[in-house]
């Protein structure tokens, strides 16, 4: 039996519940895979060791690291699933703007936490990583492929090709095109691009393809009409600490 | 003497929470129910941002109830710009609101709260011995997934849920379907009710006394109003005068209180407030429940979603019918931004849901408050543990905390 760990940190659990979405494949798992550790679905869970543990979330407390270091110690392969564990996730957008202790006065006044928190980071931040599984959520087929892949000692592999590929395949006219802001030529596909063919511009939630030309994308949100402030908001959303660099000039600060 | 009965990590529950119960001289001292999720800073990340960022910022909430906070800030956004949108979205959006609790309450019931009742660690054990039941399960979650991708374009934190409306609208083959598939899954809730209905459920009785709810018929459909159990009456513009937020340091939702008391919000307290508006299929079947409602027993939460997955399946029928011979709008009316603040409220699978932000002239965020429905729980679950662990103050410390599990549980936080 293979031994599998899914533990989450901090975030929404919209990966974990698009694990337990996989109802054929966790079907046909039972009998290869022990699930030893799933607190979001079962309680009894033994964190003693395992040979693959998924994580979801960012590391934001001492509690988060705490877990993530002893979860590394004890798991042969460690796969971050989902935006947050990637790359820090939306909770992380701002992370370059602004200290902890602004952010925390914002949301918490004056009180104090119990907990140690940090400013959202992705796991490889504090350990090593084996594979990562982007995207918010993650997607499901991709989960599914990676568990078929290791458990048959393949080493899963992404392709960093942008989402614009995707709409190529799925006949999906250029939204750009239509004056409607798309971060598709910048982004990591490998979702089948579900926003692009409901009409929505990709939101960029795998984060970056590779070698994204963010001058080219940022003149064409010019000519659409967006401000050089709302695109660097706009590709920031998701991407945590893989585009910083690009900065929102704040001349015109108003708000915070 | 100083004893401590502790869950440093409650299971089967969507978020990280923890719960201390801390006798003295064996006399019950302190309870503290800590959710130790880190915090992610929402009220504060959407601001600077665009009107139109700030749904599909907030949706990363709650990665289960992700249309209730799409749809609770897009009516805030709405509601601060004095956009009215066409029926034809509101049936659309009422219909995702299907899609979602179909989604939310069959995987609490199936799969985090069922497992206790029936004796197993989880659902994934228990398909063992119970395929059919779990398959029940996995079908009518799956059904609501399907209407959450139609109509949102993902099954979480689908991106098509605008302010506004919706960048596109789903084929009327495709809303005929999803109408047919909605018919034929009401055998299967009603099944889920008469299970959920006959398992035995611990003996308690809430001492909160307040229940709280948005002011509509049923969770499909929106209000600009809450009302309460003991007849009061207030807008969305007048939340947060009546529930009051509170930071404390073991815990990082914040704590709410209505009149200074816990309050109780969710599908008990729903079903109890607005039991004579359910569907009249649904009357008739809770007239043949063992469990009697209005009930303050805190564990009928599951039976109360049961109840509401079966009403929401007929409403669902009724929404589709009714967009089917709805006259044909653009998808989405076009906002124009202006200074000022907007409120949105929903009610959320777990219960009332609370958006305000406030914008500039061009659009940009200059503040937010979210107030969800797990921080408003937490001072009424916290009544609750206390009153559990007094009425079953003769039973091991081991059954006990099975007990204030499953309490804990039947909110859903």
């Amino acid at each position: 039996m293979v031994r599998v760990g899914i533990m989450g940190l901090t975030g929404c659990s919209g990966c974990q519940c698009e694990i337990l979405n996989c109802e054929d494949a966790i079907g046909k798992l039972i009998g290869k895979v022990e699930f030893a550790y799933f607190p979001l679905a079962q309680d009894v869970n033994d964190f003693s060791e395992f040979d693959i543990l998924f994580v979801e979330g960012s590391v934001s407390t001492n509690l988060d690291r705490e877990k993530l270091v002893k979860g590394r110690e004890r798991t042969k392969i460690l796969v971050a699933v989902g935006t947050c564990a990637c790359y820090g996730g939306v909770q992380s957008q701002r992370n370059d703007e602004i200290s902890l202790d602004e952010m925390l006065k914002a949301v918490y006044g004056e009180n104090k936490l119990d907990l140690e928190v940090f400013k959202p980071m992705p796991l490889s931040d504090v350990v090593d990583v084996d594979y990562e599984l982007p995207g918010c959520p993650l997607d499901k087929r991709q989960f599914v492929y990676t568990v078929a892949s290791l458990l048959n000692g393949v080493e899963p592999f992404f392709p960093k090709i942008p989402v614009c590929h995707e709409c190529k395949l799925s006949e999906t006219d250029c939204l750009l095109l239509k004056g409607i802001p798309c971060q598709g030529p910048v982004s990591f596909s490998g979702c089948g691009a579900p926003c692009t063919s409901a009409g929505v511009g990709c939101q960029g939630c795998r984060g970056n393809c590779d070698f994204p030309n963010f001058d080219e994308i940022l003149s064409i949100y010019r000519d659409i009409g967006l401000s050089f402030d709302d695109s660097v908001k706009f590709l920031k959303v998701f991407r945590g600490k893989t585009i910083s660099g690009l900065k929102v000039g704040f001349s015109d600060e108003k708000g915070a | 003497m100083k004893r401590e009965l502790n869950v440093n990590h409650l299971s089967r529950v969507e978020g990280h929470g923890a719960v201390d119960i801390v006798f003295e001289n064996e006399r019950l001292k302190e309870i503290r129910l800590r959710f130790t999720e880190g915090p992610r800073f929402f009220e504060f990340i959407t601001r600077e941002r665009l009107y139109s960022e700030i749904p599909k910022i907030v949706s990363r909430i709650c990665g289960i109830c992700y249309v209730s906070h799409r749809l609770a800030s897009a009516f805030a956004v709405e509601d601060a710009f004095g956009v009215k949108v066409p029926r034809e979205v509101e049936l659309l959006r009422r219909l995702l609101v299907v899609g979602e609790y179909l989604e939310s309450h069959a995987l609490h019931l199936y799969f985090l709260a069922l497992p206790d009742y029936m004796g197993y660690p989880g659902a994934i054990q228990m398909a063992k011995d119970y395929p059919n039941v779990v398959k029940r399960g996995f079908r009518i979650k799956e059904l609501g997934n399907k209407i959450m991708k139609l109509l949102g374009g993902k099954t979480v934190h689908g991106e098509n849920i605008l302010v506004g409306g919706f960048a596109s609208f789903p084929t009327e083959e495709a809303l005929e379907s999803v109408g047919n598939e909605l018919r034929s899954i009401i055998p299967e809730l009603e099944a889920t009710l008469s299970l959920f209905d006959s398992l035995d459920y611990p003996e308690f009785t809430s001492e909160v006394s307040v229940a709280v709810s948005v002011d509509s018929k049923d969770v499909t459909e929106f209000s600009d109003t809450v009302s309460t159990s003991d007849g009061v009456r207030f807008t969305r513009k007048e939340y947060e005068l009546f529930i009051r937020e509170e930071t404390v340091p073991y815990t990082t939702a914040k704590v709410s209180r209505f009149e200074e008391e816990p309050f109780l919000i969710g599908p008990l307290s729903r079903v109890n407030l607005h039991l004579e508006e359910l569907h009249p299929a649904v009357k008739k079947e809770i007239s043949l429940l063992k469990t009697d409602f209005p009930s303050k027993n805190s564990f009928h939460s599951n039976v109360a979603r049961a109840v509401e997955l079966l009403n929401v399946a007929y409403r669902g029928v009724e929404i589709v019918e009714e967009l089917l011979n709805c006259e044909r709008t653009p998808s989405k009316i076009s906002v124009e931004p202006r200074a000022g603040t907007g409120y949105g409220i929903k009610e959320a699978p777990r219960g009332t849901l609370y958006h305000r932000y406030s914008f500039s002239d061009d659009g940009h965020c200059t503040g937010a408050n979210i107030i969800t429905p797990t921080a408003q729980l937490q001072a009424a679950i916290e009544s609750d543990l206390r009153n559990l662990t007094e009425t079953y103050s003769s039973v091991s410390d081991r059954e006990l905390r099975k007990l204030a599990e499953m309490l804990i549980r039947a909110y859903d936080p």
